[in-house]
């Protein structure tokens, strides 16, 4: 019952971004969402809050010290993942979101959101056991066979086994084109796998008996390329005559990873004794696009990673400034006056409104971006949801890298703000920062993510995405000015994203007649505008519902203030970056385009 | 067993309280509101008591859970219902129209009404810290009572052996039901609770333990009525009446001595401790 100090995220917020920016409790008019609404919401969100401020975060440190091993031919996880596996499991984390039908209760993505990001914030690791699992589990609901579903796929929402996506190999990262793990049909209908997986999360251990690779692999005789891969269900022991016997899944070697230390990650070896035997889910060359389907969510669940890794250290970093009295007011020099507080220092607040505008920002796109994907999934009028679901193209890659790589910056500060101590091991905050760097590179490298961003979505449907995109800047625009917001943030905002779309109507140009390096070249920067630019209409939003509140009788002054600051912050640093970003995205600099290898 | 346990929504105690002068009361617009936590303990202690911890979906017996409050206080009670209690009662009233002594008259009544073989309380409210309840109704009961329960050991649900927290150490006492028993924090300890329905050799985790999303669901349909608080009790005079509330004085700041003989001269005069 360690209860612990910092709060992960604060409360306050995930209320206000739930219901008054978001609306939360309006999307139980959809009937998939009708058996719920805030009775529902809040006691879910309320006890994934209190199980990870009272049992994962506790459990944080002792697993980032003391990683998985191998032993044997097997993974031993930290003991006390043993003890918070059955507890998180019995929240009901793995199939919250998903139907009754599959054994789940339909809780909306967003709200599911806000809780997962508390259990995230208070131990990483753990949580994606069931993050991975639930993956897993809901690739075989969506294309998995009657076998599938009724053998494997419960037993995975159910907690009773777990998941992993085997996609990686040593030679195929991001160019998944390159796989090379093969099937052969064998006469009873399943296939012989033969291959290596490499970064397999999850992996292998001993928490549960048993566990489902979703392994990618290429069928005998299929195309070349990306075009034929397949995707298959390969257990780590399959069922024979009624008992668990191994199925010749190997692991080959352990990662020693510099983050996520309480989620092994592995090498492993299939069929390397010709005996491992996979279930094809969907039909055959179709893997890749089965993946693609799953991967908005996986990659909003990275975003929420990068979000729920900053707010923790935001959080600590918060209590330690108030907490740590260094030095005086810069006009008052008395040594006999006693020190004050590091918060006292503008400096200092500077770094905290900086991890507040990030983190804050960043939890209201992830949220935002996951209801676009409840909204895609589940909405019944069939244009709002047509609408929704180009939204959430266009807005994925800016989910998923805004918070990883601003996140790794505001970790950073967390970390600046503990001065000499926080470069010690002996505080948290350079174990979030290590942890945090994970977040830029799996689920799709930010570079991927820049080509994805300029290549597809914002140029998706004749430019229809980034139409979306303006209209919701125009409208929060008009709102802000009704509420008194200062019209300089509004024109700033206004400014930036006239900028935007005249620089992708540029770039696309270029694309159409022929210079697809001259469009792409600087891809990433792009997609660091794009992000700044989504971040800012967010922040304006915020700061319009803050005077909007702060007009109500009783407010919570605090809350707002503190909201108009960091929107403040935000457009008058960060978004006149646009700008800057916008010259280089046009300019066409080639200075590392035409640098040489040998130059280096 | 049938077990009724009374539960109360408290201010948390980590707001800062505001205090109206001359109101001759707490302020408690804005206040942010949970569960008193012995009454949480109260909760998990009467669910262990009434299943098989090793399959505790399957219910073996009855928890119903009371409060007294305006509407909105059936968030509390569903919260309980959620953690597994069977079904749940509001009486209508407001925190201002009760005391201890009425809140026990009236849950006399609700015994005779609902007829559990064992009320069990949290031992103190964490806003009034009163601790008058429990003993109070035992006594309108007629009802043998063990209080600061830090451990339950259920005898064929014919009594209950009860280790009761106590100065310097603990005290056992063996209650035949019906009885009214309150908790203290150590009953919700991984071994606080032994049931003859539970193997000796199952572990719970030590803590309340937490609503699953499908029970919170669930927990939407158990039945929760409303009773008129002058249904229980026509008489509704209070014994306890507040007449003002004042924070404490604030800290003079402390004077630097510099020798002993100083000390002792202060003490002497100023403290009058010698």
């Amino acid at each position: 019952m360690a209860a612990t100090d910092n709060p992960l995220l604060s409360d306050r917020d995930v209320e206000f971004v739930l219901y008054e920016m978001l609306a939360a409790a309006d999307l139980c008019r959809l009937p998939a969402f009708r058996d719920h609404g805030r009775e529902t919401f809040d006691p879910y969100v309320q006890q994934a809050r209190r199980f990870a401020r009272e049992v994962l975060y506790p459990a944080y440190r002792p697993m980032d010290e003391s990683p998985a091993r191998l032993e044997g031919s097997g993974v031993v996880v930290h003991p006390r993942m043993k003890e918070l596996w059955p507890q998180m499991v019995g929240l009901g984390v793995i199939a919250a979101t998903r139907p009754a039908a599959v054994g789940g209760a339909s809780l909306p993505l967003t709200v599911a959101t806000a809780a997962n990001a508390y259990l995230m914030a208070a131990n990483l690791s753990a949580y994606c056991y069931a993050g991975l699992t639930t993956g897993a589990a809901h690739l075989i609901e969506a294309f998995g066979d009657a076998h599938l579903k009724t053998t494997w796929m419960p037993r995975l929402y159910s907690g009773e086994w777990t998941g992993t996506m085997a996609l990686t190999e040593p030679q195929a990262g991001s160019s998944l084109t390159d796989v090379a793990t093969r099937a052969t049909p064998r006469p009873d209908g399943t296939y012989a796998i033969r291959g290596s997986k490499i970064f397999i999360s999850g992996g292998d251990h001993d928490l549960t008996p048993n566990l489902i690779h979703m392994t990618l692999a290429r069928l005998d005789g299929a195309p070349a390329g990306i075009k034929g891969v397949s995707l298959f269900a390969v257990p780590k022991k399959r069922e024979e005559k009624g008992a668990l016997v191994p199925n010749d899944v190997h692991v080959t070697g352990l990662i020693h990873k510099i983050g996520w230390r309480g989620l092994p990650s592995l090498a492993l070896g299939f069929g390397d004794a010709g005996d491992c035997r996979g279930w094809l889910v969907g039909e055959p060359n179709k893997g890749i696009s089965y993946m693609f389907q799953m991967m908005n969510e996986a990659r909003i669940m990275v975003g929420l990673n990068g979000v729920a890794t900053a707010l923790v250290a935001y959080h600590e970093s918060l209590a330690y400034a108030r907490m740590r009295p260094q030095g005086r007011p810069l006009l008052s020099k008395d040594p006999t006056r006693p020190q004050v507080p590091i918060v006292a220092h503008a400096d200092v607040r500077r770094m905290l409104l900086r991890q507040k505008a990030i983190c804050e920002g960043g939890l209201a796109l992830v949220a935002f971006t996951a209801k676009q994907a409840d909204l895609a999934a589940h909405e019944v009028d069939v244009e709002a949801r047509r609408r929704a679901g180009l939204f959430l193209d266009l807005l994925t890659p800016v989910a998923k890298s805004f918070p990883a790589e601003w996140g790794f910056e505001s970790n950073a500060l967390a970390l600046q703000i503990h001065g000499g101590y926080g470069y010690s091991s002996e505080q948290l905050p350079e174990a979030w920062l290590r942890d945090q760097k994970l977040n830029s590179i799996h689920e799709g490298t930010t570079g991927i993510h820049g080509m994805d961003l300029l290549g597809r979505k914002v140029v998706a449907n004749g430019g229809e995405p980034l139409r979306i995109l303006l209209e919701e800047i125009a409208k929060t625009c008009a709102r802000a000015e009704a509420a008194g917001v200062d019209r300089a943030w509004v024109d700033r905002l206004r400014e930036a994203a006239e900028q935007t779309a005249g620089l992708v109507m540029h770039l696309g140009a270029l694309g159409m007649s022929g210079d697809v390096d001259g469009m792409m070249r600087h891809s990433t920067h792009f997609l660091m505008l794009f992000s700044i630019l989504v971040v800012s209409w967010l922040w304006l939003w915020q700061a319009t519902l803050a005077k909007e509140g702060l007009a109500e009788a009783g407010a919570d002054a605090a809350f707002y203030e503190g909201k108009l600051c960091a929107a403040q912050y935000w457009i008058a640093t960060e978004l006149p970056r646009v700008d800057a970003l916008a010259a280089l995205c046009r300019s066409n600099d080639d200075s590392f385009a035409r640098m040489q290898d040998a130059w280096f | 067993m049938k077990i009724l346990v009374p539960l109360k929504r408290v201010s948390d105690p980590d707001n800062a309280n505001k205090i109206k002068v001359g109101a001759g009361k707490v302020e408690t617009t804005g206040l942010e509101w949970k569960p008193n936590p012995f009454d949480e303990y109260a909760v998990e202690t009467a669910l262990r008591l009434t299943e098989n911890g090793t399959n505790a979906k399957a219910r073996l017996g009855e928890v119903t859970v009371v409060t007294f409050g305006p509407k909105e206080t059936e968030t509390t009670l569903r919260a309980a219902l959620a953690t597994g209690a069977d079904k749940a009662i509001r009486v209508d009233t407001t925190d201002d129209a009760i005391d201890g002594d009425l809140l026990a008259r009236a849950l006399k009544a609700l015994v005779e009404r609902e007829k559990p073989d064992l009320v069990l309380l949290g031992k103190q409210q964490v806003d009034g810290d009163a601790n008058q309840v429990a003993q109070l109704l035992a006594e309108y009961l007629g009802w043998p009572q063990a209080t600061f329960a830090g451990q339950i050991t259920s005898e064929a649900d014919k009594a209950l052996l009860v280790s009761r927290e106590v100065d310097g150490g603990s005290i056992k006492l063996r209650v035949t039901l019906p009885a009214v028993v309150s908790v203290d924090l150590r009953i919700v300890n991984a071994v606080g609770v032994t049931s003859m329905h539970t193997p000796p050799t199952h572990k719970y985790s030590d803590g309340v333990r937490f609503a699953a999303l499908m029970a919170i669901m669930a927990a939407k349909k158990k039945s929760l009525t409303e009773v008129k608080l002058t249904d229980l009790s026509p008489d509704t005079a209070l014994k306890i009446k507040y007449t003002g509330f004042d924070l404490p004085p604030a800290r003079k700041a402390g004077v630097k001595i510099k020798t002993v003989a100083e000390l002792v001269q202060k003490l002497k005069t100023e403290a009058k401790v010698l």
